[in-house]
């Protein structure tokens, strides 16, 4: 079956392996992602800070770009993005007349007709493939392997848009046990990454992974688990750069829900991208026999 | 001035006036003729170009112009030398754009996701009006080759763009202040240099002029006398006729 | 005037006689003329062939030749530059190179003076009349000539070259042209120029007229657009100088009669710069700006042949410009692209020229010349129709096209000329296109030889603006090679020369001279030159004209 997806901008660039290994294990369940035509940024969170609603066209116009494709839902990989399309999605929904000043200002595209459902990939892989049946699928479960959930902002926060409970989430969680692997549940799962200050503020960047991934360490998880590009590489990149900034620190490695997903359905390794991180996945990945 | 047997007119010199439009040029109404383009009816009316006058056939785009119509609340964009003149226009051409181009030299950039980001950052700004598309008089889809410019894709940019004539409208009017022909300029010469394959045949031949081949025949065919090299003209095979289907001549 | 389908309902008269016997038509085949039929045709009706067109220059090198009126009007003006009102004393721009054009061939000397001479950019100024790139080299269409594939070499080429000009090309010249070819697109493509590949990453090369191998590169129909503007964009990121809207007037010689650099006319503020250099290049262009022989012209705005003329003040001879090229089918309608090409493939896939009665006068596909000759003499016959504007012209009838080879044809093997009239609310698929012929390139110009030295010590000479190269027929693809090979080797000997030249005591002496001479000769003109712009200010504006600013 085919599902339409956004990918965002991030996906085509730094997170290439987050698409990839979404694409394969979509694939594996009996999913075509199908990534749509002529599509534009989401915007960013630009549309969260302030009041103007010129900064929802960009998703707006993403949005009429899928009615186009005659299509009544998409599919998002990206957290921002998703976050972006959504709040863009529930203002339209609840403000006609919004919709209306934009739907005139774009006098070139036919009008938005609020019929787009937007899902982030995870809750389709909960809410339609089930991750019953995503367990069925296991081919290798990541026994013994010690995983911790980190959902960061954007997949909770505002609460209109939260895939989850915003308080207490449990869709990581859930799909980490649903792939044979252990969780080591935390209380820094949804703190914030650091966000966009990994630009100019890159120490403060990284003391908040040496925080999120310390409490890992001690609690003994193996990796760090998240859905978040940005996130990703904060925790990743930034972490790593923390390694120089305490002695004897060592930052845990950090890896996308699809990428587990991925080795637990038995997919080519090769194909994931685990060589792109900047703390390298594959050390613990083979003393946990997840790969070879 | 010596008069010629052809009595074709000039192009710019209309032989009679026959039914004119009311136009206002920077406010100043004119009565211009009907089927004028917009360059010829500013120089009807008595201006002599120095700028915002080039090719005058669509290709450099000096000449942006921007124009309404009576009370019509919509801006207009356009080459003058492609558009008609209409009734009620009120228009002005564009002189100059000042949209600076960033430096670089193409031989030490690589064709990567975040080389057009890195060199111009501001395009990660675009809130995707698309205000640059509609202000496009060539109908490019700016906006499109600028966000497949922010997400690395090169030789998408380049094929969407490369129509563009840089007359600079896009860069006017981005509420981003991006400067779009610039970004594209550096996406296709990214894409020429580094993206699109080699071609062995020119390099073939380089190395056989390198090593002097060609130049004793080419002497030799310029030593000849005209009644020799005027045969061997007439008899040359024409691949576009087939005559090389029985081999080549060379 | 009512307009029907984007045509005044006169013309629309004229076409339904046209549809009317489009059927007939169809079966119809004109004979092709005979080779005293074309010569007939040429000598009545061709510019190159006919008197009135050229006379006699009456001094300097070229005393005694026949020139275009046009020009000869020019070479027989008094020099725009009131000598007195310069100080050469104070010097504004002291640099080793001049370039006196910022077209292809301006551009592409600069670089490689820059970048292979190794002249430093602030020692190199470019100095154009309009904007950096405003030039016949951004309008070229078609594509660039290179003899690469193994069934070419460049001796062919090189006979294409001088059997097209008729031998009577520099056959030096025309060995540059051929054998610097493959160099030259290889150093586009390290610049970035985006050419048509084919899948395997060859080019996709096509046949051009008197081209006897597919050897025409192109970018689109873009293609000197995509040139120009990557030369430009290397010689902006070199921070290459480069004055605008400040044209060279007239040359500089110094105390030995070296052209030592020119005065520049700031066209903005009427202010004249004293450039002072070792060496100078011209690179100003054609002449399409100055209709010869009253055509109109492809040409853009700012080609009015001054090269030629300030290169004859100083002494430097011209070559050929007893001849023009002309194409037959130019726009004639709308107003709007009125001289513009419409490509010789429109009667290549079968549209035939008919008359206004909508009648067949001439064999589709003579060659270039004998076609546009024939042309205006139909209209001299009065069998053609003048365009509300006053252009004169006959039909080509496009619609043939989709009837031959099947609905679709136009749209997909003619997009761009589809989409052109469809600008103007003309269906080149429903009705007949307008046409006559359009003044296209100056064949000739400042005799030049293979290092690109003039007659005259100092100064080199690059591009349109030159004579030899072509002889007195250029052959489609070589203008875009021209500018690149020519130019390319005026940067590099510029570039030596410099090395060993002190430049004297400036002067304009050889204007005053020149102007003493038109005197004694007792020959007057109204005008002077070089005229820098064309005239299109309309006549009644003209007549009420004031001279009080």
């Amino acid at each position: 079956m085919d599902m339409l997806y956004y990918p965002g901008c991030t996906l085509k660039t730094s997170a290439k392996n987050l698409e990839a290994s979404a694409i394969a294990i979509a694939e594996k369940l009996g999913y075509k992602l199908v990534e749509m035509d002529d599509w534009n940024c989401c915007g960013v969170v630009a549309s969260l800070t302030s009041d103007d609603l010129m900064h929802h066209l960009a998703s707006l116009r993403n949005l009429i770009r899928v009615e186009e494709q005659g299509q009544d839902k998409v599919l998002v990989l990206c957290d921002m993005c998703y976050n972006t399309l959504k709040q863009t999605d529930i203002r339209m929904k609840a403000s006609q007349s919004d919709l209306d000043t934009l739907n005139s200002f774009m006098d070139e595209e036919s009008d938005y007709k609020n019929t787009v459902k937007i899902m982030h990939f995870l809750e389709f892989l909960r809410d339609e493939v089930g991750f019953a049946t995503l367990k069925k699928k296991v081919k290798k479960p990541l026994k013994g392997l010690r995983v911790m959930p980190y959902y960061g902002c954007m997949l909770l926060r505002p609460r209109e848009v939260a895939i989850d409970d915003a308080e207490d989430p449990r869709i990581l969680s859930d799909l980490i046990k649903a792939l044979g692997a252990k969780v080591v549940d935390n209380p820094y799962k949804i703190e914030c990454c650091g966000s966009y200050r990994t630009i100019d503020q890159k120490e403060l960047t990284s003391r908040r992974a040496k925080s999120i991934s310390s409490y890992a360490s001690t609690h003994d998880a193996d990796l760090i688990m998240l859905s978040c590009p940005l996130c990703q590489y904060n925790l990743d990149v930034r972490g790593k750069e923390a390694e120089s900034m305490y002695d004897g620190y060592s930052q845990l490695p950090t890896l996308y829900f699809t990428q587990l997903i991925a080795l637990a359905l038995g997919l080519d390794v090769e194909s994931l991208g685990l060589d792109s991180h900047a703390v390298d996945p594959a050390p613990i990945l083979r003393k946990r026999g997840v790969i070879d | 001035m010596t008069e010629t047997d052809v009595e074709c007119a000039k192009q710019d010199e209309p032989s009679q006036v026959t039914a004119t439009v009311e136009i206002f040029i920077m406010g100043k109404r004119y009565d211009v003729p009907i089927g004028f383009t917009i360059m010829k009816a500013i120089e009807f009316a008595g201006y002599q170009y120095i700028r915002s006058c080039g090719c005058r056939a669509g290709f450099c785009g000096a000449c942006a112009t921007v124009y309404r119509k009576g009370q019509e609340q919509k801006l207009h964009f356009a080459l003058a030398c492609q558009c008609l003149v209409e009734e009620g226009m009120y228009l002005v051409q564009i002189p100059f754009v000042p949209a600076n181009k960033a430096l670089y030299d193409i031989n030490d950039l690589a064709p990567e996701d975040n080389t057009i980001l890195t060199i111009y950052p501001e395009i990660a700004r675009c809130v995707s009006c698309n205000t640059c598309t509609k202000s496009c008089p060539q109908d490019i889809k700016v906006m499109m080759y600028i966000q497949n410019s922010l997400r690395g894709n090169i030789a998408k940019a380049a094929e969407l763009s490369f129509d563009c004539i840089q007359c600079g409208l896009c860069a006017m009017r981005c509420p981003a202040d991006i400067k779009h022909y610039h970004v594209s300029q550096l996406a296709r010469r990214l894409r020429g240099k580094y993206i699109d394959p080699e071609s062995k045949e020119l390099n073939a031949r380089l190395k056989e002029l390198e090593e002097g081949k060609y130049m004793d025949e080419v002497d030799e065919m310029m030593s000849m006398d005209r009644d020799i090299i005027l045969n061997l003209y007439k008899k040359r095979k024409i691949e576009a006729q087939g005559d090389l289907d029985e081999g080549a001549d060379a | 005037m009512k307009i029907i389908d984007g045509y005044p309902d006169y013309m629309m008269e004229s076409i339904k006689l046209v549809e009317q016997k489009r059927e007939k038509n169809l079966k119809i085949d004109v004979p092709a003329l005979t080779m005293e039929g074309r010569e007939k045709v040429l000598k009545a009706y061709h510019p190159d062939f006919m008197d009135s067109t050229k006379r006699e220059v009456k001094l300097g090198p070229n005393k005694g030749e026949m020139i275009y009126n046009g020009i000869v009007d020019l070479l027989e003006s008094k020099s725009i530059l009131d000598t007195k009102s310069v100080d050469l004393t104070k010097i504004h721009y002291d640099v080793d190179i001049l370039i006196i054009g910022g077209g292809g061939a301006g551009t592409v000397a600069a670089l490689f003076a820059h970048e292979v001479g190794g002249v430093p950019k602030d020692k190199i100024l470019i100095t154009t009349k309009l904007r950096h790139g405003d030039a016949n080299s951004m309008m070229a269409q078609g594509g660039i000539q290179a003899a690469d594939r193994p069934v070419d070499s460049p001796t062919i080429h090189y006979l294409d070259i001088y059997g097209g000009g008729h031998f009577t090309n520099k056959p030096e010249l025309a060995k540059a042209l051929a054998m610097d070819a493959p160099r030259i697109i290889k150093w586009h493509l390290d610049l970035g120029v985006m050419y048509d590949r084919m899948e395997n990453g060859e080019f996709q090369e096509l046949s051009g007229g008197g081209t006897s191998r597919n050897r025409m590169h192109s970018a689109k129909d873009y293609s000197g657009m995509e040139l120009m503007r990557n030369i430009r964009d290397r010689a902006r990121n070199l921070e290459i100088p480069v004055l605008e809207f400040c044209p060279i007037i007239e040359l500089l010689l110094d105390d030995q009669g070296i052209v030592s650099g020119g005065i520049a006319f700031n066209m903005e503020t009427d202010e004249y710069y004293v450039i002072r250099s070792k060496v100078t290049i011209l690179a100003t262009g054609g002449s399409g700006r100055l209709h010869l022989s009253n055509y109109p012209t492809t040409n853009h705005y700012g080609a009015t042949g001054d090269g030629l003329v300030m290169a004859y003040h100083a002494g430097a001879n011209l070559k050929d410009l007893d001849t023009i090229q002309i194409h037959p089918t130019g726009d004639a309608y709308p107003e709007a692209v009125v001289g513009i090409l419409s490509t010789e493939k429109i009667r290549g896939l079968g549209a035939i020229p008919l008359n206004k009665d909508g009648d067949p006068f001439v064999f589709p596909l003579e060659p270039r010349d004998v076609e546009s000759a024939a042309f205006i003499q139909e209209c001299k016959k009065g069998k053609g129709l003048v365009t509300p504007t006053g252009m004169p012209g006959v039909w080509l009838d496009s619609p043939m096209i989709d009837i031959i080879h099947g609905k679709g044809t136009i749209e997909t093997k003619l997009a761009g000329e589809y989409r052109k009239f469809k600008r103007f609310d003309i269906d080149m698929t429903k009705h007949p296109i307008f046409v006559y012929p359009t003044y296209h390139y100056q064949n000739g110009g400042v005799e030049i030889n293979e290092k690109t030295e003039t007659a005259l010590p100092g100064l080199l000479a690059a591009g349109e603006v030159t004579g030899g190269v072509h002889g007195k027929n250029r052959l489609m693809g070589n203008s875009l090679l021209d500018y690149n090979v020519f130019g390319r080797r005026a940067g590099l000997h510029a570039a030596e020369y410099i090395k060993t030249r002190n430049v004297g005591k400036l002067s304009l002496k050889h204007i005053d001279d020149y102007n003493k001479k038109l005197d004694e000769l007792n020959i007057k003109s109204d005008i002077k030159a070089p005229i820098l712009l064309p005239e299109y200010r309309g006549k009644e504006v003209l007549a009420r004209a004031l001279d009080i600013l």
